[in-house]
């Protein structure tokens, strides 16, 4: 029945749903997040719950939004609130089913997160005021990722994913590994980021669609050309950092030293899952490319079998799901591959894609949580100090124990959870896409093995926690593991009832899926082909009918309870990807130092001879394309006057005895007489103003020179670079200023065929406009300065931020030496200024 | 640096006033005569950096006593401020309105790219004060 209300929504023309809605949904968690800063100290409750209001605004704000517009087509945006028309970036988003369905899962995590984030925090006013805001923060940033309509959009909440995450992730900002380990993160993410946003911006720029919305509703359109292929390339490698995809899949594992709320939120239901689903949002637009299939489940693949492998061979509890969870992650980023194998009649082979993400998020949440309430209850994290935990009786750590358990079950796959019906599923896609490209059957097998391992670390958790030993060597226990007293207060459930509820959604999933079915079946009408599969099974109909699938689960099973008795593939080993970053690092730094010294020698002379030679190379190219630059122009009378001839000689003359003083006072004075020349000509040729300007400046020139003459250092006589050398350069340098300057001011008499010269141009509107310039003119009759202030205003502007700049730099540079100590107490002059 | 003259101080004190008036004229007047807000910046510059050559450090301080930043600060603020207001009417950046006046039987013309032009009189005032000062701190007084 509902399906069938969802369906008309589907086909009807809607009205346009409301972006506001969305934006506050988007904004309310950052919002209430830093109202929480706004509540005194000690208010720890009201606190929480100002936190816990703004995801749960997002949810209702979402709910209304759901109800009032439905699940829009993905195809279907929001209308638009402009933003930056330029840049085509406006405020549009889309809540189709795949989004929403992130967005809501964000939103409702996020909820329980604040809540269990007061019980592992205590009551820590400090720590819980530090948390809120950037928690809330982080939430605001996923919920626009996933809601976003708009390609430079989704980029922006993309970065500021890293964003937030990294001063998540390096909660413990005193802590120098997990600083480290929040760069590594954020380079690696950012590194993807920047990949996105280069192919967000090759894709916008070739299509000319900047929505997703726009790009499904053009899908076909958008043809397999070397752009749209490059361009997809980039967004993949963006979407697969930030899901961690093999080989850079290290930063997740090294995000562990988060606190365990931010460990839970960040890699089990949010950060993680946007790249997924980035996927997701692909798969419509860019599903038919050739290279989509071999590409995507290549790294789905590998990262599938590689992290499952790693997780078996870690001791740590929170490293073991950290490498399940990048095995996931291969997982759903091969299920997006299988979207572009097609066999023929039916584009593709996957559905339930939503179905399978939440179920994973549902039971790595709780495990992180239980994690981290065990580390929170017992002091340890690592495996072999758990065993026999059950037996021993700590208080309040059989809950957990029980919660954990049941979250375990569903980690193996086990039936009567959503996630063996999920496992099912991708199996059986799996072996639909085999069929039709044989190579795939690979990818079966590695699946198949990658669920073995889950299987297996489930086996070895149980049997530690009941303390059987199944395969543990003797020299492998370590029972020294110290209980640590913890404070217990009425908010210690808070550490298990959120992972609790979680866990209790993947059973009632598992056992009656016409709920599940019910909530998601309005969701996952985004995803491809309704017909694949009609919804969640109940628990015995894979039995009734069982085939490959099942036949694979099966096998998975034996395979990995046998693995977990053996005493094979167990200790700690460290995963070699994680030199990836240090040594990428310490590469970067070598070089860049090597590089910086090379180019930055500290010789002035070596620097404009850079800025020189590519000045010389700008003009020559100029000149290459256009050679009438080097022919002299028409009407130029060398010798016009004979005082300005004489001013010209003056001005050569002083040019040219420069080098030749050696005294630096004498070279002072003797340009300032260069300068002054000019002064003459300038006079000569009735341009006061510049007269004006030129003598004041030279007049400053002078002054300054002789002000900081006894600063600078003895004169260095040994020549950087041969004499002759410089003889060539300057003189090439001169003459090439000179060519431009004459051509520069001929340009201003020069007359195309349509327009007035340009002088004329300023001349006749620097008082009054004409219609050429809309009836608008200077207003003033001094044409130098209307061009200053008014035609090239803006030019004006950029100048006097450059001098400000400039003043800056020598404010910074010398720093002063504050000899006029305040001795006579005068709190206005500099000295006192800057020593404030 | 400072030269100890008797003279360069008797003629700075009268020639001081007058380039300040100098550079004020030159900026108000700079839209329709030869002047402007740049000039009128230099010349001021040229005026103090006299002055500090005839009375020392110690002495510009007690004439100048505001740090030069805020010279900078007002003065960059003055010309985004005029070149924003348009923005708010719609009209593109930099803009400029004139309006003539009528005083008793004077007509005056005023453009606010004159306002702009004492912005940027202002930046180049700090601007050079700021250097010449600090410049003063490594030289002693």
């Amino acid at each position: 029945m509902v399906g069938n209300r969802w369906a008309r929504d589907h086909n009807c023309p809607m009205a346009p749903a409301d972006p506001s809605l969305v934006l506050a949904a988007v904004g309310a968690p950052v919002v209430a997040g830093l109202a929480t800063l706004l509540i005194p100290r000690a208010q720890n409750l009201a606190r929480v719950l100002l936190a816990a209001c703004g995801p749960a605004a997002s949810l209702l704000l979402l709910g209304v939004h759901l109800t009032r517009y439905g699940v829009a087509p993905n195809h279907a945006g929001t209308t638009a609130i402009d933003w930056v028309p330029s840049l085509h970036l406006d405020l549009s988003f889309l809540v189709d089913g795949l989004g929403a369905f992130f967005a809501l899962l964000a939103a409702g995590v996020g909820v329980l997160i604040v809540f269990y984030s007061r019980g592992y925090f205590g009551n820590d006013a400090s720590s819980l005021a530090r948390f809120f805001p950037v928690l809330g923060f982080f939430t605001s940033s996923m919920l626009g990722v996933f809601l976003a309509d708009h390609l430079l959009l989704t980029a922006l909440f993309w970065e500021l994913t890293s964003i937030s995450s990294f001063l998540l992730i390096g909660w413990e900002r005193d802590d120098e590994t997990a600083v480290k380990r929040a760069m590594q993160a954020f380079f690696t993410t950012g590194f993807g980021g920047l990949a996105l946003l280069g192919g967000v911006l090759l894709l916008g720029d070739t299509t000319g669609v900047w929505r997703w919305s726009d790009l499904v509703a053009t899908a076909s359109e958008i043809g397999s050309s070397g752009t749209v292929v490059a361009a997809f390339v980039l967004i993949f490698v963006g979407a697969a950092s930030k899901s961690a995809q093999w080989p850079l899949h290290y930063w997740l594992p090294g995000a562990m030293l988060a606190p365990t709320p931010v460990s839970a939120f960040l890699h089990s239901a949010t950060m993680v899952k946007a790249g997924v689903f980035l996927l997701g949002r692909l798969l419509p637009v860019f599903g038919l490319l050739t290279i989509w299939l071999p590409l995507v489940v290549g790294f789905g693949a590998v990262t599938m079998l590689l992290g499952a492998g790693l997780a078996l061979r870690q001791e740590k509890l929170k490293l073991i799901f950290a490498y399940l969870t990048v095995s996931q992650l291969g997982l759903f980023v091969c299920m997006y591959g299988f979207g572009g194998a097609t066999d023929g009649h039916s584009r593709s082979a996957i559905d339930w894609d939503l179905s399978q993400i939440a179920s994973h998020g549902l039971y790595k949440a709780p495990l992180f949580l239980i994690a981290g309430a065990l580390a929170h209850r017992l002091g340890t994290r690592r495996l072999p100090e758990l065993f026999g935990l059950w037996h021993r009786g700590v208080s309040g750590s059989r809950v957990l124990v029980v919660v954990l358990l049941a979250a375990s079950y569903a980690l193996a796959g086990g039936p009567g959870t959503v996630s063996f019906v999920a496992k099912e599923l991708f199996l059986g896609a799996a072996h639909h896409a085999a069929a039709s490209h044989p190579a795939l059957l690979v990818v079966v097998v590695m699946a198949v093995l990658a669920a073995a391992c889950n299987v297996a670390i489930v086996v070895r958790l149980v049997a530690t926690v009941f303390g059987w030993r199944l395969g543990v060597r003797d020299e492998d226990l370590d029972l020294s593991g110290q209980d640590v007293a913890h404070d217990k207060d009425r908010w210690s459930p808070a550490l298990w009832v959120p992972a609790a509820g979680l866990v209790l959604v993947q059973y009632i999933g598992g056992l009656l899926p016409p709920v599940w079915n019910s909530v998601f079946r309005r969701l996952e009408v985004n995803v491809n082909d309704e017909a694949f599969v009609d919804g969640l099974p109940w628990l015995w109909e894979p039995f009734l009918h069982p085939g490959a699938p099942l036949a694979m689960s099966l096998a998975a099973i034996g395979l990995g309870v046998a693995l977990g008795c053996s005493q094979r593939m167990r200790g700690d080993i460290d995963d070699v990807h994680d030199r990836i970053y240090p040594v990428t690092y310490r590469l970067i730094l070598q070089y860049g130092h090597r590089a910086f010294h090379g180019i930055q020698t500290g010789h002035l002379r070596h620097y404009l001879v850079f800025v020189f030679a590519l000045l010389l190379l700008g003009i020559s190219w100029a000149a290459w394309i256009d050679p009438a630059m080097l022919r002299l122009p028409d009407g130029v009378a060398p010798f016009e006057s004979l005082t300005g001839l004489l001013l010209g000689a003056v001005v050569c003359a002083a040019a040219i005895a420069l080098p030749l003083v050696t005294e630096r006072v004498v070279r002072v004075l003797v340009l300032g007489a260069s300068g002054f020349a000019v002064v003459g000509l300038y006079l000569l040729y009735q341009a006061i103003d510049l007269a004006l300007t030129q003598l004041m400046f030279e007049i400053i020139s002078v002054l300054l020179f002789l002000l900081v003459l006894r600063l600078l250092p003895r004169l260095d006589r040994r020549p950087l670079i041969g004499r002759k050398p410089r003889l060539a350069l300057a003189a090439l340098v001169g003459i090439t200023i000179g060519w431009m300057t004459l051509l520069a001011g001929h340009a201003a008499d020069q007359r195309t065929n349509e327009s007035v010269t340009l002088g004329a141009f300023f001349e006749e509107h620097s008082l009054h406009g004409t219609e050429v310039t809309d009836g608008r003119g200077g207003e003033g009759r001094n044409i130098v300065n209307v061009i200053l202030v008014d035609f090239r205003g803006f030019d004006t502007l950029g100048e006097i931020t450059v001098l400000a700049t400039a003043a800056l730099g020598v404010w910074s540079m010398l720093p002063g030496r504050r000899r006029h100590r305040n001795d006579e107490g005068q709190p206005g002059t500099i000295a006192a200024e800057v020593e404030r | 640096m400072r030269i100890d003259s008797l003279i360069l101080r008797t003629a700075v004190r009268l020639v001081l006033p007058l380039t300040v008036l100098l550079a004020i004229y030159a900026a108000l007047n700079g839209h329709n005569a030869p002047g402007g807000g740049f000039i009128a910046g230099l010349v001021t510059t040229v005026g103090l950096c006299t002055y500090r050559m005839a009375f020392g450090q110690r002495a510009f301080h007690r004439l100048f006593p505001v740090h030069p930043r805020w010279l900078v600060v007002a003065g960059l603020g003055l010309t985004l401020v005029v070149a924003i207001i348009p923005l708010l009417a719609g009209e593109p950046l930099l803009r400029s309105a004139s309006t003539v006046l009528r005083l008793g039987g004077q007509e005056l013309h005023l453009v606010s790219a004159t306002v702009f032009d004492l912005g940027v009189l202002v930046v180049v005032v700090g601007v050079a004060v700021g250097m010449i000062t600090r410049l003063g701190e490594e030289l002693g007084p």
